[in-house]
């Protein structure tokens, strides 16, 4: 879902960077606060575990293909949308700068989709199942889907605006690709990381602290 | 601790060496709907030359890749670690 330089017009993707610099100033400020002896390796290492996986394109129908984001499942192991917010900032960096997935000008607009709007919606649609009484691997699958599906249909009006896409084509085809992607990149994928961190070590899940506390 | 870390680590560059090889070159789901609209032709511009474009180092076929990738992973690792690190002590 890497918007690629030339796709948005230079006056919207000002536009997007200036929406998504107070939630990137915040995720730093959440780290902050937050970072600590286990924290910090954590990141790192699920930095590098994204970047590797976002690396590796899984194939799905009609001659596409997709790859995981991973912002849903370093929030809920970390404990907080802000630590997605701050990883996901960190691997688009990397890579627009050094690899030229996605583009420099549409940083802004990719950091918002997949960093901010995946995250929180993802996380909190997790954070809400749990509430349910929905399973923490089934939660953590429900939402890395819906992080990741609603996050490319806003992908989808934002190519909209800029005029590359129409809109209902645009919606029906990111919404249809997506959906699949979602179910096996990024869905499968959460839930088989939370699940093994559950079983061989809960304790580093924030929620399963809380309730052994 | 330090053993969940390293086996993070171990799976994160077991999946770098790996991607090249099982990845789809298939264009991903922005790429496939753009194919779809003669409107979001035009994406020769190029903001910024990026040294290893595609997760690939020119001339270096395969090898290349996995290098290209291993290089990322090992660069986010630090990254990550040194921003961590800062940020811990502010």
């Amino acid at each position: 879902m890497h918007i690629p330089d030339g796709f948005v017009p230079l006056w919207q993707c000002a536009i997007y960077f200036a929406v998504a610099a107070p939630f990137i100033l915040a995720s730093l400020r959440w780290a902050s606060k937050e970072m600590d002896e286990l924290k910090v390796p954590l990141l790192a290492t699920l930095a590098a575990g994204i970047f590797a996986i976002q690396a590796m394109n899984l194939p799905i129908p009609w001659g596409t293909s997709g790859h995981m984001v991973g912002a849903v499942m370093a929030a809920i192991i970390l404990g907080s949308p802000w630590a997605g917010v701050l990883l996901l900032t960190l691997v688009l960096l990397v890579q627009g700068f050094v690899f030229a997935d996605g583009g420099i000008t549409t940083l802004g607009v990719n950091i918002l989709n997949m960093g901010i709007i995946s995250c929180f919606v993802g996380y909190y649609s997790y954070e809400g199942f749990k509430k349910l009484g929905t399973k923490i691997v089934a939660a953590s699958f429900i939402g890395a889907w819906l992080g990741l599906f609603v996050s490319a249909l806003v992908c989808a009006v934002e190519l909209w605006l800029a005029g590359t896409f129409p809109l209902v084509e645009g919606l029906y085809f990111m919404g249809l690709y997506h959906a699949v992607i979602g179910v096996i990149g990024e869905g499968v994928i959460t839930a088989i990381v939370i699940g093994v961190v559950l079983n061989v070590r809960p304790d580093i899940l924030p929620s399963e602290r809380k309730v052994s506390a | 601790m330090r053993k969940t870390l390293v086996f993070g680590i171990a799976i994160a560059l077991l999946i770098a060496g790996l991607a090249p090889f099982l990845a789809s070159s298939n264009p991903d789901g922005l790429e496939s709907a753009a194919e779809k609209f003669s409107s979001a032709e035009g994406m020769d511009y190029v903001a910024f030359n990026s040294p290893m474009p595609d997760y690939a180092i020119e001339g270096m076929g395969r090898t290349g890749e996995v290098l290209a990738i291993m290089i990322g992973t090992l660069l986010m690792l630090v990254m990550a670690y040194g921003a961590g690190m800062i940020l811990k002590k502010t």
